[in-house]
């Protein structure tokens, strides 16, 4: 599908990111999905992000294919076991998602639900592996399929978390499984996103698979404290902290440099796309689109 | 009847040559769950194994041991098992995300591997753990070909890590 030619052809891509509501309204992701159709070329739909329940994957998947927005579904394993990843891949292959992010996902202490068991069957690496040999057309039995899904892999990566090295050799082994994708987490310090970046040019990653950094745009100052503190792994620059905090419209100034990084990002050598992340504030998506220059229309 | 001696209602999926290579390398080497016989071997050398290796190395048992290519620490201490490198929440000083007053396990393993040149083993892909081997002797299953041998010492490690990165950008074309 659309995703897949662009990333193939090279072109510049633009994903959005949606997430399922707590509960079992589908409305809420036909809403949101208003605010994505013709602005990027593929929305991720989360899986339980931070370990908090929600309406399922596939479904939110399935929902955005019918409001034709192409589907990005997240996988993770923190839930299912080898047995449930393979089936539910192959039920939302046979749905018509065609692109799949995998993720080992957040421990389940950081939810709602602490008590809960983490299966972590499989890791992120092996989950890309997996789904990498399912398009080759064999099961992990071995048993070779009548008629094996196509998905796109795409897999995340974390440039900001510690030692700089370790998250080079894991996205080597991404990579080498089968990714062809890799978005990362939100940028919000340059200076180690482009020492990361320089890093995996070197090693010529970038032509095996499109780098999308992550972009969020943050409403306020509160936001972007809270993110420091509570999401591991994050880095934020003092910088952005200090303008969002004296800004006198803090929402406008979260716009703008959410497009000043996107430009900054879209210069970068190896940069192949963009991963806009509005968590909660899904209607900016057009405005920053536009402003940044990103918008066709079709 | 958990463990039948006669081993033929199991299918033997390793010995059947797959055209994925990536299906075998994904799973251990032979698939087949332990023998009765064997899992009184297991139980007895398991009993010697843990003596040094829980001390030593905090073991956790998986009995697929992987302390040869982590560098001589449990990746198995890790809250969520990862057999291939760290998770995504590892914090500026390695702190574990799960348990911020531990190191993450994976960012230990890192610096000892490049203490002792050995660095080129964390860029193997690890195969999917077999739960069927959880709490058995990994000696038993090296010397049963369950799993692979350890290979105890690295050498030329720096160059092994060039030609691993240079072989993965050949592979493109």
């Amino acid at each position: 599908m659309a995703l897949q030619k662009k990333i193939e052809s090279k072109q510049f891509v633009v994903c959005g990111e949606i997430g399922p509501p707590q509960s079992s309204d589908g409305d809420v992701i036909r809403e949101k999905s208003k605010h994505f159709k013709g602005y990027v070329d593929a929305v991720n739909v989360t899986d339980n992000q931070t370990a908090v329940v929600r309406l399922s994957s596939i479904a939110s998947a399935k929902i955005l294919l019918d409001e034709g927005v192409e589907p990005i579904m997240q996988m993770t394993c923190r839930d299912r076991n080898r047995l449930a990843i393979q089936s539910d891949l192959l039920g939302a292959a046979a749905l018509g998602v065609r692109n799949v992010l995998c993720l080992t996902g957040d421990y389940q202490t950081f939810g709602d639900q602490p008590e809960a068991k983490g299966v972590f069957d499989l890791d992120s690496i092996q989950l890309i592996a997996t789904v990498a040999a399912m398009n080759n057309g064999f099961l992990l039995s071995g048993f070779e399929m009548k008629k094996p899904p196509e998905f796109l892999i795409g897999a995340a990566a974390n440039p900001f978390a510690e030692p700089l090295e370790m998250r080079l050799i894991r996205l080597h082994k991404k990579i080498a499984a089968g990714a062809r994708f890799i978005q990362t987490q939100p940028v919000f310090d340059l200076g180690i996103f482009t020492r990361w970046m320089e890093r995996v040019v070197d090693m010529g990653l970038h032509e095996k698979a499109a780098i999308l950094p992550g972009v969020m745009p943050v409403r306020s100052a509160k936001a972007l404290l809270w993110m420091k503190e509570k999401v591991p792994g994050m880095r934020i620059h003092a910088e952005y902290v200090d303008r969002m905090s004296n800004a006198r419209d803090p929402q406008e100034e979260g716009v703008a440099v959410a497009v000043e990084l996107i430009r900054a990002l879209k210069d970068m050598r190896g940069v192949r796309g963009i991963h806009l992340m509005p968590a909660l504030w899904e209607s900016i998506t057009p405005t920053i689109i536009k402003e940044a220059g990103l918008y066709v229309a079709h | 009847m958990p463990f039948p001696e006669d081993q033929t209602s199991y299918p033997d999926l390793s010995a059947k040559p797959r055209k994925s290579p990536l299906v075998k390398s994904l799973a251990t080497l032979d698939r087949r769950p332990l023998t009765a016989r064997e899992h009184k071997v297991s139980h007895f050398l398991l009993f010697l194994e843990d003596i040094v290796k829980v001390p030593l190395f905090r073991c956790q048992r998986c009995g697929e041991c992987l302390l040869s290519s982590t560098a001589f620490i449990c990746s198995q201490n890790c809250p969520k098992r990862l057999r291939n490198g760290p998770c995504g929440g590892t914090g500026e000083d390695g702190s574990c995300e799960v348990f911020p007053d531990r190191k993450c396990t994976w960012y230990r393993i890192y610096f000892r591997s490049r203490l002792l040149h050995r660095l080129s083993p964390l860029y193997r892909i690890n195969s999917i753990h077999n739960w069927n081997l959880e709490k058995t002797s990994a000696w038993l299953n090296v010397f049963r070909k369950r799993i692979e041998a350890p290979s105890l010492f690295v050498r030329h490690d720096k160059q092994r890590v060039k030609d691993i990165i240079a072989d993965g950008a050949a592979e493109e074309n």
